[in-house]
């Protein structure tokens, strides 16, 4: 006891915020001291206490159990076995800040309308350079109570917020306060609770960066820049710098829009030694296992989505199926991460309506989330997120006073939050005022008119109506403590009169006086003939609930169970090793352990699955040297002329279906590259087409870095528009130049580093020596000849080697010179006539090429067209008589060899992975199809599979078209499809979604 | 030598040079392409047959080795070992219409304003297009110039890919209205509700312009006159197909009870779900020109061949169909489109058809071309394997009216031209 008043004596000066104000009259202090007796206590979660008492003195809780006594001079408030829980806590909240206006979408026709290129921040004052990074806002200076919001999130159960503004990609400081009503001198509890971050630019204008890799080079560059600031002394005066670096020992909380930026963000502060916590987006039970591994503790929403009006068949089909999976499974998503033991708060933040909050906490109750990690996850949980366990979160005596009042277990279906007690005063909901008084009442009217009066629906969103004959029309009705005043139109007519009440309540009868709209008055009664039943909950159709199964990845063609390696002997069939051996007819292969173990004739199958590939043909797999598949939110930072800095190996997306698409056509291996849009773009990541791993987990373990570079119309912005006449540069004479100045810098900045100075790291510049020292190697778009000779001159000044040229469409003009060079060539076919640089482009390139020894592949850039880059190879022959057995090594070995690789894909050769197609037909033929594909040895495409993957799909879109259609009989409310647009990303796309 | 070498050169400078093939010269002497497998694209095959063409008309038919042919009295092509096809027919193409798709001074296609049924590709043709002798010596003949964009994009011809002038270019002028069935389905996001109101304004205004454009049909001289009704009379006196393009299946049920409200027999261009309502499409009897199969399914959980087997499910159902490339330049890969979807369930010669006869059915041009049969058209090309196959198409000789077209191109003067500087063998 004494220890508790020590406790309070210490806490004194946060409770009298208010004592330096000026009092107008006389002092008007009250002991502020009340016991809240006969309840069922939850003081935290798991501990059940019925018939306690909670005392409370000046907003902190003084006493909470069974054998507790009460001060004198206390206040009583008799609850009648109510129960009383720690009201809850959001920490993602926006509450009190002044709105964020968010930028119009991309793309938006009149955002297009506005002026150009915006290079550089339009921040005034001694700002970083990037518009995005706003570490030095405070939330809490900008913070003003407002008692109708406060009002609506006291509803829902919660009594304190972390509030911040959603701006930027740092988004300085959150502020935790309490929803009460008084002054915010006294609802701030901490001003600089934690940091926030996300990998959204929010408001900002400028350009850079342009997509989800530029926010996340951005922010690792921000990172090391902050800690140069720190350490070499100030060379500048940076606001952002220091802001950045004085919030790092504050909780950093990072927002994310998808389970994969989830892996994302924390990846990047692994990188930094910051874990994040992470507020999440509703998909983490897709990738629980990875997130596990992240030990990040997650902040997350409820927001489930509701169900789609299904009714037109054919409008139905423009849902994916992943959509409709994500429908069912959502609510399944804590229960989810507790089981996998992840540790979470949960948050309102995404519901559209915030009002379905507790609806869904239930349901999501109702999936397994156990009710002793929901309530730790409203309380307790966030409360030690920003480390402020020891002060809120839980009934424990010294604890700030805030509880909630409801009719029974909160995690129940059609329990009422009667009050909300924050910061030791009471407040009631307007939910609880009415939720008691819900059943069907007979109403009468001057003693004669008579009418039904029915008040039902959830505890929060309580709908009043007056039934009268065939009609029902809305009523308004609200209640203080038993006074009551009701509205409602007496006929349906567009102009219609209205009556409006006002009375009082005794027992389980209302009566008083009302007035017409013309200007009669009456009296009224309205009498209980029927108490509330819960009606059958929208959801309950879903009861007993049958879930579909998750599937890696969870949309179409995703697995239930990862396919894993075997021991396969591939019988009988026409080889193609893209070795010197050649062609070999009537040959097994045989695959153990990912690897090729053996080629040759009647090989022992001893243990093997035996594929009978009589009359078939077996080819290495495909290999696509340009693709754009798997790649999240942008595949080009378009801002700036030099972004080497940027990575594919970022934004992988290993739901893309295309993986699986392109599987079918062969595929085993893809080296996605950024885009077409500046002189030196991103870091391009080679991955394996492995359906149903992580994004992690695609990549192409161990393989030599590789980097986008570009030339000609997409750089220098020919195609753009009028308005893109600003980013240096917009001639080819530019071009060379930024190279140069790139490479110069580059040089001088690996010089200081040499000599052991140490210049601010950078993550553009280190990219850079990594090609002037053959540690990283290009790739780069061309078309003509000029720009081709130009680029290997530069390479050839600054002594390195231009790795491949790709598209290269007019190779065939300058192969001597790239050949003497050592360049490769990685082309299109037979592509021309799009633009203007490709006039003079002929299918007979690669054919030239490779007759002059060069190294040729040909490539897709499309993800329909790598489906069929076997028939793309089958154009050597046609155009140039390149022999089947070289045109094939087309897109097999010599992609292999312009990526560093063949020695261990690309041919089919014993030791080497075992990525290899079975096709029913000559692999060059328009007729071939691929039977089965291999990558390390695991059959990750198989016909037969494929048709009953098909078949499952048809099923489980049926299955839950039909519960969704059943939702809605059922009464939920419904959104209706819209076009499915798949976006499939090409060089020159700078979108972002 | 190093004469031959300099002439040489010189006629390389002379082919590579902007000019593009110079058109052939009709007919003079009988022509008999004698020997090989002749597909006559209704489905027959004949092992070691003959095609004999007089005047730029099919003569004759048949197996080689029961006829004789006096070389005196006509120029006889062995083809023996070789196949024998129709013209390849490319309909909804922007050929001749684009040299260079970025560069807007070389775009021809698309008409500013919506409804826009009163403008002509045919008179924008362009036959000295580099493009048009890269895409013949695959084998395609003919095509459908089609103008682009807006609700009604104007008329299209169907032109032959051999002549001097958009005049003499011309096989059928000014062949059909294009009209772009407004998406029934609203895009995503916040503008879903924007879209559907979009959507319905577009379908009134084109119901609103039908029943104008009949009215005004129903009389000779209409006063005021109207440009745009003046072209759609074509609609209703059979002079002019409809041709509705629409993707989506409901878009195309609509677009065929709206034809029927005005009865019109319309074609369906594109048809990406057109397998969805092949029964409605039997039903009205309303063909389908399919535009590519080598694309992605529209939607994620649509089989992943779909497009490919699209031609086979159409067929199965009985629903007639042809096979369209895109664009310009890439119509070039026609055949192999076709040759797709004879790896996806139709058989080779179904595939040949659905480039052949079938296209020039649903053109209206079937009486005259499409197929091998005496009376029709002398338009026809010898390769020396399969020319569905990129793998063995290679085109020897072709034949359009009769005439022998030259089948060198730009690229293949560049090609020549590159090889002579790296010394590689012609």
């Amino acid at each position: 006891m004494k220890y508790v008043l020590i406790f309070l004596l210490a806490c004194a000066p946060t409770l009298f915020a208010q004592e330096t104000f000026p009092t107008n009259g006389v002092r008007d202090e009250r002991a502020e001291l009340y016991a809240i007796t006969n309840v069922t206590l939850v003081a935290s979660p798991g501990t059940i206490v019925s018939n306690a008492t909670l005392v409370v003195r000046k907003g902190v809780i003084v006493a909470a159990g069974s054998a507790v006594s009460i001060p004198a001079g206390a206040v009583r408030y008799d609850m009648g076995g109510k129960w009383v829980y720690p009201a809850f806590i959001d920490l993602d909240s926006e509450y009190g800040l002044p709105e964020t206006k968010q930028k119009k979408a991309a793309g938006d026709e009149e955002e297009e309308g506005e002026g150009g290129p915006q290079m550089d921040t339009k921040k005034k004052g001694a700002h970083g350079w990037n518009q995005a990074l706003n570490p030095e806002v405070d939330s809490y200076t900008l913070f003003t109570a407002s008692s109708d919001k406060a009002a609506e999130l006291r509803a829902l159960g919660f009594g304190a917020v972390l509030t911040h503004k959603h701006d930027g990609i740092a988004r300085g400081t959150s502020a935790f306060v309490l929803l009460g009503d008084q002054r915010e001198n006294e609802l701030l509890v901490r001003d600089r609770a934690a940091a926030h971050y996300s990998f959204d630019k929010g408001t900002s204008t400028q350009d850079y960066p342009g997509s989800l890799m530029g926010s996340i080079a951005l922010l690792r560059q921000t990172y090391l820049d902050a800690a140069w600031y720190r350490n070499a002394g100030h060379h500048e005066y940076n606001l952002t710098l220091e802001a950045w670096n004085a919030r790092q020992s504050l909780p950093q909380i990072f927002e994310v829009k998808d389970k994969f930026s989830a892996l994302r963000a924390d990846k990047v502060g692994d990188e930094f030694g910051v874990q994040y916590i992470i507020r999440g987006s509703g998909d983490e039970y897709q990738r629980v296992a990875e997130l596990k591994a992240t030990g990040a503790r997650f902040i997350i929403p409820v927001n489930f989505p509701i169900p789609f009006d299904v009714e037109d068949p054919f409008d139905a089909r423009n849902i994916s199926l992943a959509t409709l999976k994500h429908w069912e499974l959502a609510p399944s998503n804590p229960a989810m991460l507790e089981q996998a033991g992840i540790v979470f708060a949960l948050t309102p933040a995404l519901l559209k309506d915030k009002k379905e909050f507790l609806a869904n906490i239930r349901l999501a109750v109702q999936r397994g989330l156990s009710k002793r990690t929901a309530l730790e996850a409203l309380t307790r949980q966030p409360a030690a997120m920003i480390g402020l366990a020891d002060k809120i979160g839980t009934l424990e005596p010294g604890r700030i006073a805030n509880f909630i009042v409801t009719s029974g277990d909160v995690f129940d279906a059609g329990t009422v939050v009667y009050e909300n007690w924050v910061d030791g005063r009471r407040y009631r909901t307007a939910a609880g005022a009415l939720a008691d008084l819900r059943g069907v009442y007979d109403m009468t009217i001057d003693g004669s008119e008579r009418m039904t009066l029915i008040l039902d629906g959830a505890p929060e969103s309580v709908r009043t109506r007056i039934v009268r004959g065939k009609d029902s029309l809305d009523a308004a009705l609200s209640r203080t403590d038993d006074a009551i005043t009701m509205r409602f139109a007496t006929d349906t007519l567009p102009t219609s009169n209205s009556v409006r009440l006002s009375g009082w309540i005794e027992g389980t009868t209302w009566s008083g006086r009302g007035q017409h709209s013309d200007g009669r008055w009456i009296s009224w009664t309205a009498r209980l003939s029927a108490p509330f039943s819960a009606k059958v909950r929208k959801d309950s159709v879903m009861q007993p609930d049958v879930l579909g199964t998750l599937t890696y990845p969870n949309v179409e063609y995703g697995w239930e169970k990862l396919p894993v390696q075997e021991k396969v002997l591939l019988k009988n069939a026409t080889v193609w090793t893209c070795e010197a051996s050649g062609v070999l007819k009537e040959t097994d292969v045989l695959i153990d352990k990912g690897k090729i173990a053996a080629v040759g004739t009647n090989l022992n199958a001893s243990g093997a699955t035996v594929v009978d590939a009589t009359g078939k043909h077996i080819t290495p797999g495909i290999i696509d040297e340009h693709s754009h598949i798997a790649i999240s939110q942008g595949v080009n930072e378009w801002t700036q002329a030099i972004t080497a800095e940027v990575r594919i190996g970022d934004v992988l997306n290993s739901d893309d279906v295309n993986i699986y698409r392109q599987l079918a056509g062969g595929v085993t291996t893809s080296h996605l590259l950024h885009g077409s849009a500046n002189p030196v773009g991103g870091q391009t990541q080679l991955i394996k087409l492995r359906w149903g791993v992580a994004p992690e987990a695609l990549k192409f373990e161990g393989a030599d870095g590789f980097i986008k570079f570009a030339l000609g119309e997409n750089v220098k912005q020919s195609n753009w528009g009028d308005k893109n006449v600003v980013r240096f540069p917009q001639t080819r004479m530019g071009v060379e130049q930024v190279y140069i100045d790139g490479f110069t810098r580059a040089q001088e900045y690996e010089r200081a580093i040499k000599r052991g100075e140490s210049p601010r790291r950078d993550l553009e510049l280190d990219a850079l020596v990594e090609i002037l020292n053959s540690k990283r190697f290009i790739t780069c778009h061309s078309y003509v000849q000029s720009e081709i000779t130009m680029l290997m001159r530069v390479a050839e000044q600054f002594e390195f080697k231009v790795n491949t040229f790709t598209h290269i469409l007019e190779g065939y003009k300058v192969a001597d010179k790239m050949k003497a060079h050592g360049a490769g060539a990685s082309s299109f076919s037979d592509w021309w006539a799009y633009k203007y640089e490709v006039i003079d482009a002929i299918p007979y390139n690669g054919a030239i090429l490779h007759d002059m020894g060069i190294v040729t592949a040909y490539n897709s850039d499309d993800p329909e067209m790598a489906r069929r880059l076997n028939q793309e190879a089958a154009k050597a022959v046609k155009y140039g008589g390149v022999s089947e057995e070289e045109a094939l090594k087309f897109v097999t070995l010599n992609p292999a060899k312009l990526l560093h690789i063949d020695n261990r894909t690309g041919s089919i050769n014993v030791g080497k992975d075992a990525d290899v197609v079975v096709w029913n037909e000559h692999p060059l033929s328009v007729y071939a199809v691929a039977e089965q594909t291999y990558v390390d040895g695991i059959r990750y495409y198989d016909r037969a599979t494929d048709l009953e993957k098909r078949a499952d799909i048809a099923r489980e879109r049926e299955r839950l078209l039909r519960k969704m259609a059943e939702a809605k009989r059922g009464g939920a409310k419904t959104q209706k499809p819209t076009k499915h647009e798949e976006h499939h990303y090409h060089c020159d796309d700078i979108g972002n979604e | 030598m190093q004469y031959i070498l300099l002439l040489l050169l010189c006629t390389l400078c002379c082919t590579t040079d902007s000019l593009s093939q110079t058109p052939s010269v009709p007919q003079t002497r009988p022509v008999v392409v004698l020997g090989g497998t002749v597909h006559t694209g209704t489905g027959q095959v004949i092992e070691n047959g003959f095609v004999a063409f007089e005047n730029g008309k099919i003569t004759a038919v048949g197996d080689a080795s029961t006829a004789r042919f006096d070389n005196s009295r006509a120029d006889i092509i062995d083809a023996a070992g070789k196949h024998v096809y129709p013209g390849f027919i490319c309909a909804n193409t922007t050929l001749g219409l684009s040299e260079i798709g970025a560069v807007r001074a070389t775009n021809d296609y698309a008409e500013v304003g919506t409804i826009s049924p009163h403008v002509r590709a045919l008179i924008a043709y362009n036959t000295d297009s580099q493009i048009l002798p890269t895409v013949r010596s695959n084998g395609v003949l003919l095509s459908q110039i089609t103008p682009v964009g807006g609700l009604i994009s104007g008329s299209s011809a169907v032109v032959q890919l051999d002549g001097w002038n958009w005049e003499d270019a011309m096989y059928k002028a000014d062949d059909g209205l294009h009209l772009n069935w407004p998406s029934m389905m609203p895009s995503q996001g916040d503008e879903a509700e924007k879209s559907r109101k979009r959507i319905g304004q577009e379908l009134a205004a084109l119901d609103q312009l039908f029943a104008e454009a009949k009215a005004y049909s129903s009389t000779p001289t209409a006063n005021p006159s109207n440009l745009k009704l003046e072209a759609m009379r074509g609609l209703f006196n059979g002079t002019k197909k409809l041709y509705i393009h629409a993707d989506q299946a409901k878009g195309i049920i609509a677009a065929i009870h709206f034809s029927q409200r005005y009865g019109l027999a319309p074609v369906i261009v594109g048809g990406d779900e057109s397998w969805l309502v092949a029964d409605v499409l039997k039903q009205f009897d309303v063909p389908v020109i399919i535009s590519q199969t080598h694309h992605l399914p529209s939607l994620s959980h649509d089989d992943i061949d779909l497009p490919y087997k699209l031609p086979a499910l159409l067929n199965k159902a009985g629903v007639r169909f042809c096979i369209s490339g895109a664009g310009n330049w890439n119509q070039r890969n026609l055949p192999f489109e076709a040759g797709t979807a004879a790896a996806y369930g139709l058989t080779k010669e179904e595939a040949l058809a659905s480039i052949t006869l079938n296209a020039a059915a649903i053109l209206g041009i079937d009486s005259t071309v499409g197929s091998l049969e005496p009376g029709k058209d002398a338009t026809l090309f010898i390769s020396t394997g399969d020319a569905l196959d990129m793998r063995t198409n290679d085109v020897t000789q072709a034949f359009i009216l009769g005439r022998n077209i030259d089948l060198d191109n730009k690229q293949k003067a560049l090609y020549r031209k590159y090889k002579v500087k790296y010394g590689q063998k012609p």
